[in-house]
């Protein structure tokens, strides 16, 4: 290590810690799964950047949602997400997510998926190349580092809409809200 | 398949039938008549159910349920079709002669609204939540039901 | 008395799940009574959407049904295509497809063998079937210009030539991967461990496997001889001749081991069909493709592809779209009828083998 690093882990040992050591939660959402094996094993090695596949939400920090999401795993997801503790990040990979894609008139996909979960990054492309994902992780740490990669926060300050849009395209939620509504309640009372 | 298509002529009136290549059969019958046919074919040894499907022909209101047999160690295979309305869509399940039709059956029942009498297990494959009207026929406008539950969507020219 | 059963979800989101689907199951202490296949997490409503676009815009969308081998559905979309519109393909480019065929199937059967070695822990054999599947799709990079999504065939051919010295990249990449075949074995194949773990786990008979409705590996592991690509031959495949491999007992193992000599026939295929290929065009081409009419009719194609046999039944209307088009799909009768059937009376510890050596891809039950 050369004298920048040292400093900078002897600032703030827990960024780096987090930075360096992403676990990722173990869920194949959709078709971009098939470019995630390549990544993770030995010939684009992503353990050198600290990443391994965690088998429960409740021991990882990292959600890849590959691809496209349709409403009967919206629900999975959401409550997969729910249960990763704090802080946590998500990237969506493809173009599915960012405005549906190739299936943008579809009656079963999700068309943009900012508007049911918090996400810190997109990947563009159909399928992206496994470098383009370990890419992505580099910018996530850059993010991390000016303190802007904050979804977790949004999530929490703003459930209200979150979870507004959420009851809207799924009908009734069959888990209570993460975080207290007063205001909700108080309407439907 | 020529005599085959002897054979069916004898058995079973008021089909037509039609050898467009080789190795091709297509039968059009009548609905009550499906069952008895289907049993016959499997006895000469067409004992594969490859496909349960349906089509929407909606200018004359009707669905044509198509069946697609074949015999394994052989060419060809041989097409069924029939009509049935569109308004009450109901008919007999075929689950007794072939034991794979189960997931067809099914499929069918919920993207299309048929009713199949007799089916151990009707419930939804796919789907999650209820359609006013089931979203494979062709009334069903899946972009103007897009626009309205996810939001608006950017235009799209189309050159004709 | 005290109940003992206990419902449990094998659930998308589950260590042992390759791809999105669940499995509902009713248990008694370690042995299953029920199992309920539960799909549809990535259901698109594809036959929908192909109605709104015309017959060549529907070329990117047909590969996305299947994600680890796309080719066989553009082989059997362009097949169905060109029986409607009666289309004559010229022969250099019937080589050319069986070739591609024959390279995704043995990717296909790479990227199995690494889901099935992960789950039974055999880390090492998964990293090395990763490493030579990515070899070949760098082949496959070099001619279409896509890693997975190549939309490469056509109506009446397929879009260009091999580049200048792909043969010899193919013959060189085909020997080196061939030749870690004696250590695949060494390790797997003929582990002492992996038989015990996979004899006599999921055994099914030729009769009940022929009444359900099995195709593919699964069909040749129980004894019955049948491959489409000798019954019905298209492409190229009558010039030349191989083997088709076919075990006796019906159980994991043999499916595995089914899998395994499909691959080592495969690549002997490549060199057969790289020697025997002639010279000339490789399309036909097709007037005006982007207002083209297809005259009113209907057809039924099939192709053998990895899992199984691969059927498209499509209706024309004689308009500029496909008025209906249904696909007959090999994980459609695994995944919902036999793998209920395999896995009542097995233990939980057996349902990834099962389900995993069965080949079942969740995006082809849903479309």
């Amino acid at each position: 290590m050369d004298r920048k690093d040292v400093k900078k882990w002897v600032k703030e040992p827990g960024k780096m810690g987090h930075k360096y050591s992403f676990w990722v939660v173990y869920f194949c959402t959709g078709c971009g799964i098939i470019e995630v094996p390549p990544v993770i094993t030995s010939r684009w090695d992503a353990e050198r950047f600290g990443i391994i596949p965690a088998a429960t939400p409740r021991q990882a920090n990292l959600f890849l949602i590959t691809g496209y999401v349709s409403l009967k795993t919206l629900r999975p997801i959401i409550r997969t997400y729910e249960q990763m503790p704090e802080p946590k990040h998500t990237i969506g990979l493809g173009s599915c997510p960012i405005n549906g894609g190739m299936y943008w008139d579809s009656y079963n996909t999700i068309k943009h998926l900012d508007k049911y979960m918090p996400i810190d990054g997109w990947i563009a492309g159909c399928m992206p190349r496994p470098e383009a994902i370990i890419v992505a992780i580099t910018h996530l740490w850059t993010l991390i580092d000016k303190g802007m990669a904050k979804g977790y926060v949004r999530y929490r300050e703003q459930y209200k809409y979150y979870r507004a849009n959420q009851e809207k395209v799924l009908g009734r939620l069959e888990w209570p809200p993460l975080f207290p509504i007063k205001e909700l309640k108080a309407q439907n009372g | 398949m020529d005599k085959l298509k002897q054979e069916l002529g004898l058995f079973f009136k008021d089909t037509q039938m039609d050898i467009p290549e080789a190795d091709r059969l297509l039968v059009s019958v009548k609905k009550e008549q499906i069952i008895s046919i289907l049993k016959f074919l499997k006895g000469k040894g067409y004992d594969h159910l490859v496909l349960i499907s349906c089509v929407d022909w909606f200018k004359e209101k009707e669905f044509e349920l198509v069946y697609i047999l074949t015999c394994y160690p052989e060419k060809g295979h041989i097409i069924l079709k029939t009509r049935i309305s569109r308004e009450n869509a109901e008919f007999k399940t075929v689950i007794p002669i072939f034991k794979n039709a189960e997931p067809y059956e099914r499929e069918l029942h919920e993207l299309f609204g048929i009713n199949f009498a007799g089916h151990p297990r009707l419930t939804p494959l796919f789907l999650e939540r209820e359609y006013k009207i089931p979203p494979f026929r062709k009334d069903f406008d899946t972009r103007k039901y897009v626009e309205e539950v996810f939001g608006p969507i950017p235009p799209v020219e189309e050159t004709e | 008395m005290r109940k003992r059963e206990l419902e449990m979800f094998f659930g998308p989101q589950h260590l042992g799940m390759v791809g999105n689907l669940s499995i509902t199951l009713q248990v008694e202490g370690d042995r299953i009574l029920k199992a309920e296949t539960n799909p549809g997490y990535l259901h698109r409503g594809f036959e929908k959407l192909m109605e709104y676009r015309s017959w060549i815009q529907n070329f990117p969308m047909v590969c996305r049904i299947n994600v680890v081998e796309p080719d066989s559905m553009e082989m059997v979309y362009a097949m169905a295509v060109e029986k409607l519109a009666k289309i004559e393909v010229p022969e250099r480019a019937h080589y050319i497809r069986s070739i591609y065929l024959e390279l995704a199937r043995v990717g296909s059967h790479l990227f199995g063998l690494w889901a099935y070695a992960n789950m039974l822990g055999f880390d090492t054999v998964a990293q090395w079937a990763m490493y030579h599947r990515d070899l070949i799709l760098d082949l496959f990079e070099e001619l279409t210009g896509a890693r997975v999504y190549h939309i490469y065939l056509w109506p009446g051919g397929v879009r260009r030539d091999f580049p200048e010295g792909f043969k010899d990249k193919i013959v060189n990449t085909l020997h080196s991967i061939g030749g870690c075949v004696p250590d695949y074995d060494s390790t797997f194949f003929n582990n002492r461990l992996f038989y015990e773990r996979a004899k006599g786990i999921g055994r099914l008979t030729c009769e009940e496997a022929k009444e359900l409705g099995a195709v593919g590996q699964v069909l040749r592991a129980t004894g019955a001889k049948l491959d489409i690509r000798k019954i019905e031959p298209y492409a190229a495949y009558q010039d030349i001749d191989f083997a088709v491999p076919v075990r006796e007992d019906g159980d994991t193992f043999s499916r595995i081991w089914v899998i395994r000599d499909e691959m080592i026939e495969s690549v002997h295929m490549i060199f057969k069909l790289l020697d025997k290929m002639p010279q000339g065009e490789v399309y036909n081409k097709v007037p005006n493709p982007f207002k083209w009419k297809i005259p009113k009719g209907e057809a039924y194609v099939r192709v053998e592809s990895s899992r199984g046999e691969l059927g498209l039944y499509m209706v024309s209307n004689g308009g500029d779209k496909p008025y209906r088009a249904h696909f007959r799909t090999p994980s459609y009768t695994h995944g919902l009828v036999i793998l209920e059937k395999l896995l009542k009376g097995a233990s939980i510890a057996d349902v990834g083998n099962i389900m995993i050596s069965l080949y079942v891809v969740a995006p082809e039950i849903d479309r």
